[in-house]
């Protein structure tokens, strides 16, 4: 290892990076609020699609047995459900049962001891092994005999999907436009130092430097803005995770946000990596423009 | 035709050789007009004329800042108007070039400057550590090693320039007005220099119109006018001796 050749070279890109500072800094700013919007973005997709699975994951069928049917067959309907793949459990709730739990549900809304017969039919309540199975499975069981009406959260189920889809979008969408902001900044801020080194670039060409070498501290540059940015960003992320959450299961407890537990290692290797790229790719634009005379 | 387009066959101790160069600028100005032109191994050559007859333009043709819009541009065997862009890199390091202006880095001192060339092609620390004093030394300014550009006279700064376009052993060191910016003693200074570099066996190619010089040294001389040679005398003068002082009057007339 030639240690000499490695302080020159890092000592140039150390001279670039230092010598309009300001512009530095304002590239790296931009950079940030960019990863820091995108972490956030990824972060809340992540958390809303854990809480929609875990939402999708609690969704029973109610499923309703005609007025004929004993509770024979109401246990070998249950039987018969069980023995399907896509069931993961099957609870039988005899009619008082049922009337119990809804008394239990009502209470103080309704003076529930008005009702002198039970108006409910036996039910079953199934569970299925995963959420995009359920309309599949109700359509099934409503097909069944004995079977006289079939229940789901459909529209809870649909509402959520269409969120985070809509999310997805709309976050993509402003994540693809801050991207472009932050490389159109880096790849200013690179060019005002090209600008600032035209002569060197000059002297470098004139006594045989290669393309490649003098493209390099440029790139190192632009790397950096990228990664000090990110780095940034992922930093102010993690205080928000560590301040904010714990407030929103205080102040949102009826979302089950324990479930959110998103994956923050290769989280925060993706958004560096993300600022990284930026960083290189302007930077190699506005130093090839500049070189290819 | 040769397999190797940028390798041609030349004749030993022929380093530099134009056949047919015309060389025309976008805007329709010709510089250079079916130049011919060898020069050989070691030898030490003005080129000579008014400002404006293409004497940098032929120079920037030898180490491929310009390519010639027809024509032949031989350097070291190798043909310069083919060359690959990726290969002019490995030419520049065979081409010394010094310019009227030094084109030093302000912010370097003058062993970093010449440092510079060396390191920016990746030579390893031991080369830059060898190389730099001995340029340095030849030049005579290791004494001056850490000062900066500002702080030295004209004829410091363009031994700097030198001692930069000698650093990396070039075969051909090419000056463009190198005395242009300097007073008569830095002037004889410099051409004692160049005189010296030669000796040691670089050619060396100087465009000029400082008469005193090319008259003091009797070397070489190719006269250009409007971008044809005119003349191409061994031992020659500035103005061709046929000329005599009328030719000498009239190119002053002519000139103011």
């Amino acid at each position: 290892m030639d240690w000499g050749r490695v302080r020159f070279f890092f000592g140039e890109v150390w001279r670039n990076f230092t010598r309009n500072l300001l512009m530095q800094l304002t590239a790296i700013g931009t950079v940030a609020v960019m990863v820091l919007l995108l972490g956030t973005f990824l972060f809340t997709r992540d958390a809303v699609g854990k809480i929609g699975d875990d939402v999708l994951k609690r969704i029973e069928i109610s499923v309703f047995l005609s007025d004929r049917a004993t509770s024979a067959d109401a246990l070998a309907l249950a039987a018969r459900l069980r023995r399907d793949k896509r069931v993961e459990g099957v609870v039988y709730v005899p009619r008082a049962e049922g009337l119990r739990q809804m008394r239990e549900r009502l209470r103080g809304q309704i003076d529930t001891s008005l009702l002198t017969t039970n108006p409910l039919p036996d039910a079953l309540r199934v569970r299925v092994t995963s959420p995009d199975r359920v309309r599949e499975v109700a359509a099934a069981i409503s097909k069944l005999p004995d079977v006289a009406h079939v229940e789901y959260a459909q529209d809870a189920v649909q509402k959520l999907l269409r969120l985070s889809g809509v999310l997805g979008r709309v976050g993509l969408g402003i994540v693809v436009l801050l991207i472009f902001t932050a490389a159109i900044i880096i790849s200013n801020t690179i060019r005002l130092t090209v600008f600032a080194r035209r002569r060197e670039i000059a002297i470098m060409q004139l006594v045989g430097a290669s393309g490649t070498y003098i493209r390099l501290p440029f790139i190192c540059e632009g790397l950096l803005d990228g990664v000090l940015g990110a780095a940034l960003a992922l930093v102010l992320l993690e205080v928000g995770r560590l301040q904010l959450l714990p407030k929103l299961f205080v102040a949102l407890p009826f979302l089950p946000l324990h479930a959110v537990s998103v994956n923050q290692g290769p989280l925060a290797l993706e958004l560096l990596a993300v600022g990284a790229a930026i960083g290189i790719a302007a930077s190699w634009l506005s130093v090839g423009r500049y070189l290819r005379t | 035709m040769p397999k190797n387009p940028c390798n041609v066959n030349v004749r030993a101790g022929r380093l530099i050789s134009l056949r047919g160069v015309t060389l025309v600028y976008p805007n329709g100005t010709r510089a250079l007009d079916g130049i011919d032109l060898e020069i050989a191994k070691g030898s030490f050559v003005f080129l000579v004329g008014h400002s404006g007859t293409g004497k940098s333009s032929l120079l920037r043709l030898l180490y491929r800042e310009q390519v010639p819009t027809r024509g032949e541009v031989t350097v070291d065997a190798t043909r310069v108007d083919r060359l690959r862009r990726s290969r002019v890199p490995h030419l520049r390091r065979n081409v010394g070039v010094v310019f009227q202006d030094f084109k030093l880095l302000s912010d370097k001192t003058v062993w970093e400057n010449v440092a510079f060339a060396l390191q920016v092609t990746g030579a390893r620390t031991k080369d830059v550590m060898r190389q730099v004093p001995r340029v340095l030394d030849l030049v005579g300014l290791a004494h001056k090693a850490r000062m900066f550009p500002s702080e030295l006279s004209g004829g410091e700064q363009q031994r700097t320039a030198i001692a930069r376009a000698l650093v990396n052993n070039p075969k051909i060191l090419l000056c463009d007005e190198p005395t242009g910016n300097l007073d008569p003693s830095n002037t004889n200074e410099i051409m004692d220099l160049l005189h010296r570099i030669n000796l040691k066996g670089t050619t060396v190619l100087i465009a000029t119109h400082n008469a005193l010089v090319v008259d003091r040294m009797r070397r070489r001389v190719i006269r250009l006018e409007d971008g044809k040679i005119v003349a191409d005398e061994e031992r020659g003068y500035y103005l061709q001796r046929s000329e005599g002082l009328a030719g000498f009057a009239t190119s002053e007339t002519s000139a103011l």
